[in-house]
């Protein structure tokens, strides 16, 4: 009989625990009164108003610097791109926070200018500032695909007389459909599975409405409502795992050297995105700690944040690992690979309502740190997979075939060789995994310890007050956090690719 | 004395807090004198031990600063605080005793439905009579002590309204052509819904519901109400009093005066409490410290709420009118929010 791999082994417990959510509510879900309400309609309308207008918003932002940063040659070069990619470590909500603060009349932009600016608040506030903040999706998947495209059909196109705008609508973008429409599913998934927006410009989607029915302990309602929702991300899920990329025969990539004038437009464009969507909240929270100070702020939630958040990183690498060798070894560890990613799927609310059930079910969880970082784990666990898997992937798997010939037992050829070239994707995983967990909101909301207050609660706490001077500092450190682990992130990623140049040359 | 205070204890409790007829309050202060002196801090025993505190709303951190100055005073006290909207902690208390995992030993709610939906679930444990002794008459429930009063108002922008417009009926607001800001998900909003169901009847309550709900803006508390009508969003707002008498104090100049109806939901009186939930004495004394003149003193001077105490005097503020007419109805028949959520569910605005 063919032995199992170890890896099997140990990551079909993994594969059965990240299902674990789904099965506390299904199990919940049996037992309710009722499986629909027409008032649901009604979210379901909010919900897919609020992802649809999100959608539209991104591509038209991130269609357009998508074909910028591909193809135009701009002073400071390396500059752009990460500008444009910032948003995406900024949890959408310190988005709506200050937005919310910062627009309409009485608001922090005409207290500080004078300048009356119109209210953004609702359907509108909240797809403007998801937008904003989903756009790097649309942009990165889009211009990945645009590089790979050979810019001699352009040159036909122009040659043939159409201008360039033209030519690019017509000779380019149809070749990056597919890009576009994977940038597009992420956005809409991110915006489905989002609390903070919607709730706080009071829109009525399925996360605010599970949140408010799970405040009046509606138990029922609120499981309903997460299937439901659960239902309609799986349906976006199967149409991304179905979009690949375009496969086009490489060649030159297109390069454009716009003259002076155009120059200066569109970097101030890009500065233009990014003050809005990084520099707006930055510059209010260091308004507010200049008004009101820090006084009021304990540091501790700080360090429960990063704490709960590491615990988290440390525990997803740790189950990551035998899943992705798993999903190198053969077809039943990637189905168990797929299994895993069953939890990037589930809303942060969702998994805090199925969390916290299962936990007053199992007291000895119930309001623990454990519970929380658990939450987290399950979550983010498919982030470390993937970024452990893609290293694996890379390595010679004759060098561990060489360590085993030579006398290594098979423990010892993971430790000394394949962990060790792991660990670029260890640690990009595990950093990964931090910077979702600092600031994860809803399931925080929920499943924290009591007194275990962190830097996403004290922002949710400082909302709901009402008393917006005094969530300068939390909204700091929770970017500054964030930034950190990126950077970490990005750099580790970087290492990497020198490496594999080196070892190419 | 039992919870159920009958409804002459209560009119005469009115009278006592003089919001029934005479208003301004002047009697008020002269009873206060004749009533016990509060006790201290300063012959209270000192608190030691672990406890565990769900505060339902941290009302802006005012209630922090109470916390946090026990916290000083009582060193060996470790004191664990889990905050949320009142209504889910009344409900997580009560999924908590179900399963078994009660982890609270002491509730303090801004709103006494959700002490009574508790308190219905025979969570409580009873009080001593010697606290119940310092408290206002009328306001001596043996499951949960009173902390601060407050009052429904119709916070409203006086730049563009003016006070005639506004109904001194709560039932015709919906009629009105005023917007109308307000705080589904908060708990004395939702006792403010529980009064109305028992006053006028489940049927006016939701009509009411749907009417106001095309000309209203949410929040998500009431202090973003009371910001709200200042900044001119809304015309009218429907907050607890202390609200307004807070933007007022920071910004005096702010264009909000204070509205109310009469004789109905919208003018309801209501009281923030606290309950103990193990027999553990720690959390009864834990109550006698929210009850000294020292804590009932701050929160009638920095929080604007109505002491619950005897011999402590009233918020500075309020409006000296005679005008000011709670209906009368029994605190404890609040607890019965589930219908009112169920309603308000029913008519879209939770």
């Amino acid at each position: 009989m063919k032995r199992w791999p170890v890896s099997y082994v140990l990551s079909a417990p993994v594969a059965v625990l990240a299902l674990l959510p789904l099965l506390v509510l299904l199990d919940l879900g049996a037992s309710a009164e009722s499986f629909w309400d027409p008032h649901w309609l009604d979210v379901l309308g909010q919900s897919l108003a609020l992802t649809g207008l999100t959608v539209v918003g991104a591509l038209l932002l991130g269609v357009p610097l998508a074909v910028l940063t591909a193809y135009v040659r701009l002073p400071l070069g390396a500059l752009w791109l990460p500008l444009l990619a910032a948003p995406l470590a900024m949890p959408s909500y310190i988005g709506a926070f200050t937005f919310y603060a910062a627009f309409g009349p009485g608001g922090e932009i005409e207290a500080l200018t004078g300048i009356p600016t119109p209210e953004l608040r609702g359907l509108t506030g909240a797809a403007v500032v998801m937008s904003l903040y989903t756009f790097p999706f649309v942009l990165l998947t889009t211009r990945a695909s645009l590089r790979g495209l050979d810019a001699s059909i352009l040159d036909a196109a122009r040659t043939l007389g159409l201008s360039l705008p033209k030519a690019l609508w017509r000779a380019v973008l149809p070749r990056v459909r597919r890009g576009i429409a994977a940038g597009a599913l992420l956005v809409a998934l991110y915006t489905l599975s989002d609390f903070g927006t919607p709730a706080i410009m009071g829109v009525d989607t399925f996360t605010r409405v599970i949140f408010v029915e799970y405040n009046a302990f509606g138990l029922s309602q609120a499981v309903m409502l997460s299937l439901h929702l659960l239902v309609i991300v799986g349906l976006i899920l199967f149409l991304e795992g179905r979009m690949g990329t375009e496969q086009e025969h490489p060649g030159r990539t297109l390069i454009l050297r716009p003259g002076r004038a155009p120059a200066i437009g569109m970097m101030v464009l890009v500065f233009l995105v990014f003050g809005m969507a990084v520099g707006m909240p930055l510059g209010l929270f260091g308004i507010w700690i200049a008004r009101d100070g820090v006084g009021s702020f304990d540091p501790m939630t700080a360090v429960n944040s990063a704490l709960a958040a590491a615990l988290a990183a440390l525990a997803a690498v740790v189950l990551a690992l035998p899943v992705a060798y798993a999903a190198l070894a053969g077809r039943a560890g990637r189905i168990i690979d797929r299994i895993t990613y069953f939890g990037f799927g589930v809303p942060g609310i969702v998994m805090g309502t199925a969390l916290v059930y299962l936990g007053l079910k199992l007291p000895f969880l119930y309001q623990t740190l454990l519970l929380l970082v658990l939450a987290y784990t399950l979550r983010f666990l498919p982030l470390a997979v993937g970024a452990v898997r893609s290293t694996a992937e890379r390595l010679d798997t004759q060098l561990a075939q060489a360590a085993r010939l030579l006398g290594a037992s098979r423990g010892e050829a993971f430790r000394r060789i394949t962990f060790p070239l792991t660990v670029r994707g260890v640690v990009a995983g595990g950093a990964l995994v931090f910077l979702e967990a600092m600031r994860e909101l809803p399931a925080t909301l929920l499943l924290r310890p009591t007194g275990f207050e962190t830097l996403s609660t004290e922002l949710w706490r400082v909302y709901e007050a009402g008393y917006f001077g005094r969530a300068g500092l939390p909204g700091l450190l929770l970017v500054l956090i964030s930034g950190i682990a990126l950077v970490l992130m990005v750099s580790g990623e970087r290492g990497l690719k020198a490496d594999l140049i080196e070892n190419r040359g | 004395m039992c919870s159920n205070v009958n409804r002459r204890d209560f009119m005469r409790a009115m009278g006592a807090l003089g919001v029934m007829g005479t208003f301004p309050l002047s009697g008020f202060s002269a009873q206060a004198n004749t009533g016990e002196v509060p006790l201290s801090v300063e012959s209270l025993p000192p608190l030691e031990g672990e406890l565990t505190l769900y505060l339902g709303r941290g009302e802006g951190g005012l209630y922090e600063k109470v916390i946090n100055a026990i916290r000083k005073r009582n060193p060996k006290l470790s004191l664990q605080v889990r905050r949320g909207p009142t209504v889910a902690l009344a409900n997580t208390i009560a999924a908590e005793a179900k399963a078994g995992v009660l982890q609270a030993d002491l509730f303090w709610a801004v709103d006494s439905g959700s002490l009574g939906l508790v308190s219905d679930a025979g969570l409580a444990t009873a009080l001593p009579d010697d606290l119940l002794a310092g408290l206002r008459e009328g306001f001596r429930y043996r499951d949960w002590a009173p902390v601060s009063g407050r009052i429904r108002t119709l916070p409203f922008n006086t730049d563009r309204v003016s006070p005639g417009k506004i109904p001194d009926d709560i039932m015709a607001l919906p009629d009105t052509d005023l917007t109308v800001g307000w705080a589904p998900a908060y708990g004395s909003f939702q006792s403010f819904v529980t009064a109305m169901r028992l006053l006028e009847g489940e049927s006016a309550t939701r009509q009411w519901l749907r009417g106001m709900k095309a000309r209203s803006r949410q929040y998500a508390g009431e202090f973003g109400v009371v910001m709200g009508v200042s900044r001119g969003e809304v015309d009218i707002g429907l907050a607890n009093h202390y609200y307004t008498l807070r933007l007022k104090s920071g910004q005096p100049e702010a264009p909000v005066s204070l509205a109310f109806t009469r004789d109905d939901a919208g003018t309801l009186l209501n009281a923030s409490g606290a309950m103990a939930l193990t027999e553990r004495p720690i959390a009864v004394n834990f109550i006698r410290y929210l009850l000294t003149r020292e804590v009932q003193e701050f929160l009638a001077q920095e929080a604007y709420e109505i002491p619950m105490v005897n011999g402590v005097a009233l918020p500075k503020g309020l409006p000296d009118d005679d005008q000011v007419q709670p209906p009368s109805l029994e605190l404890t028949r609040l607890a019965d929010i589930r219908p009112t959520l169920d309603l308000m569910r029913d008519a879209g605005v939770l």
